[in-house]
């Protein structure tokens, strides 16, 4: 068993002549937590999209636990494996669920497919505990919940595999403040109780400080900065690194400064 | 007199039980910055949309709204219109729903102005040519379509379509959030300046405490369609009166704290009353830690803070809580 769970190395997207992403590399530790920091067009979401296996690459190679999951899959049982690898979880709890299906429905479909001919019922209540939603909710169509259960369900779906890897596409940016600490901390536990990785992209520098043991900073499809968390964020090296922290409001906060910064750069 | 003076203002929405908006008071001074904070379903965009009386169908409100002295509940539709062109603007969150994406820019900056007889055609060019500079756009952005336009620069445009009419009072409703955070950063500078230079009164409502404690003189925290605390920014986010406030504050995670980042968030557990359910007491009482039989009871009132008048809270236990601001602190699971 190799240590990492993931290696991605010189990976390379373009959209046309737009370089989304460009040679970018990074490994997640076994039961770690790598953040992915950027603003938009900044190619984070297309690298975990890359990982994931929802966007091809046009060069590099992406491991999961020592396979190889850069080409195309081979037919249904080889699809169904890399999923059980990587699951992610969408920004919008609103678009990812199904209007038209119940709650325990959404796990139950899951189960079935990767986990065919076993008893479900027990899981599913698990599952549910797991993320906090009691059984009342298993019967709950999308539209009865908040933005904050929908998300504990989308983690329940893609926790239902019991995959190596969970990629959170900026899973909790779309919930208010004291939403955002309950999935937090939800997301603090799973990783205590398993030993799922997190792959964490976003653009909230507060949150990959409480999430992440380790990041990396993308501009313009490149990782100009990579380190500790913590590190990073109290000794920022790059001047963009810096600029993103400066720019979070705070009192006292200069936005003057930060705007000529940002033409100086 | 105040460019803004809301008093009691109570809001009902059919097949609700209890007022969406219920006794709201706040003012904003001449040249004043403002920031009404919430979270969603609070009532802050319906209070900020409720001072151009952009009421959501079968609205009814009771109080007073009073816009440089008139009272915007009881306009009649000409006055409205005087109101929505001159006196007051509003800057919304989403650039790319407000602007018509078929128009050039000029057009959507002149429109009002030419259709409301208040300029010339030549004159309403001249004062968006004017505005688009103080934005930082060139004057060649008249002629361009929004969809040639990045976000932040859109957000630009509405902010010199808002001023267009000189207005004594700016209404932003989470201005930034759709935009990158360096970006975000460039509007509010923007904001700031032109506060300064033209002396309109600017509304700021967000989500994001930090974004408000940086820019606000001054700061309205709503909870359930109440004003749960106000206060000097300062004073207010440096020591809360109201739990809801320091709760907030305590599950926003920060970036740059000291010491090791908490392992868990101060979350607030449960979730904000449901429209459809009376309320009786306060608020915040099934989702706060200070609650007693009283809380259930009666709703508190906003009572001064000692020493310091302007910063209220309505809490029956705000002593208890005083100075003791729950970030950065990790909690044990």
């Amino acid at each position: 068993m190799p240590d990492n769970l993931l290696e991605v190395a010189g990976l390379c997207r373009a959209f046309g002549d737009v370089k989304a992403v460009d040679d970018v590399s990074f490994t997640l530790a076994s039961g770690g937590s790598l953040g992915i920091v950027g603003e938009s067009g900044s190619g984070k979401t297309t690298t975990a999209r890359i990982v994931v296996g929802l966007e091809r690459a046009d060069a590099g190679t992406v491991h999961v636990q020592g396979r190889d999951r850069t080409g195309a899959a081979r037919g249904r049982a080889a699809r169904l494996a890399r999923a059980r690898q990587v699951q992610m979880v969408f920004q919008d709890p609103f678009l990812s669920l199904d209007p038209r299906t119940s709650v325990e429905a959404v796990l139950r479909e899951t189960l079935k497919l990767h986990f065919p001919g076993t008893d479900h019922a027990a899981r599913i209540r698990r599952l549910l505990d797991q993320v906090g939603l009691g059984t009342r909710a298993a019967d709950a169509r999308p539209r009865e919940l908040s933005g904050g259960q929908r998300q504990r369900v989308a983690i329940a779906r893609a926790l239902a595999v019991e995959p190596a890897i969970l990629v959170l596409d900026e899973a909790v940016a779309a919930l208010d403040v004291s939403v955002q600490a309950q999935i937090l901390n939800l997301l603090a536990d799973i990783r205590e109780q398993t030993a799922v990785g997190y792959l964490f992209i976003t653009h909230d520098l507060g949150v990959v400080r409480v999430v992440t043991d380790e990041v990396i900073v993308m501009r313009h499809g490149r990782v100009v900065e990579a380190g500790g968390t913590a590190d990073v964020l109290a000794r920022p090296s790059h001047p963009y690194t810096r600029l993103l922290l400066d720019s979070v409001p705070r009192p006292g906060w200069d936005p003057h400064a930060i705007a000529t910064a940002r033409r100086a750069l | 007199m105040n460019t803004l003076d809301i008093k009691g203002l109570r809001l009902r929405l059919p097949n609700t039980a209890r007022p969406v908006l219920d006794g709201v008071d706040l003012t904003v001074g001449a040249g004043e910055t403002v920031a009404l904070v919430g979270e969603s379903g609070s009532g802050k965009t319906l209070t900020s949309r409720t001072v151009l009386r952009l009421l959501p169908r079968g609205a009814v409100a009771e109080g007073t709204v009073a816009v440089a002295g008139d009272d915007v509940l009881a306009m009649d539709a000409r006055q409205l219109r005087t109101l929505r062109t001159r006196t007051a603007a509003m800057v919304f969150q989403d650039p790319r729903a407000a602007i018509n994406p078929l128009r050039r820019i000029g057009d959507f900056l002149t429109e009002s102005m030419r259709l409301n007889r208040i300029m010339t055609a030549s004159a309403a060019e001249a004062r968006a040519v004017e505005l688009l500079d103080a934005v930082g756009l060139p004057a060649g952005t008249l002629h361009r379509y929004p969809g040639q336009l990045s976000g932040g620069m859109l957000q630009r445009v509405m902010i010199a379509a808002a001023l267009m009419g000189d207005p004594a009072l700016l209404l932003a409703d989470e201005p930034t959030t759709a935009l990158d955070v360096t970006t975000q950063a460039e509007v509010v500078a923007l904001l700031t300046d032109l506060r300064q230079r033209f002396g309109t009164g600017l509304l700021f409502v967000t989500h994001d405490l930090g974004l408000a404690a940086a820019i606000s003189d001054r700061v309205y925290v709503m909870y359930a369609g109440r004003v749960a605390e106000t206060g000097p920014a300062e004073e207010l986010f440096a020591r809360p009166r109201h739990p809801y406030t320091a709760a907030l504050l305590g599950s926003t995670p920060s970036p740059s704290s000291e010491g090791p980042p908490p392992r868990r968030l101060a979350a607030i557990d449960g979730q904000p009353p449901d429209l459809r359910e009376e309320l009786t007491g306060c608020a915040f009482a099934a989702r706060c830690a200070f609650a007693t039989d009283l809380c259930g009871r009666e709703a508190p009132s906003a009572t001064p803070a000692p020493g310091v008048p302007a910063h209220r809270a309505a809490c029956h236990h705000s002593d208890a809580l005083a100075g003791s601001r729950l970030e950065g602190k990790s909690v044990d699971a």
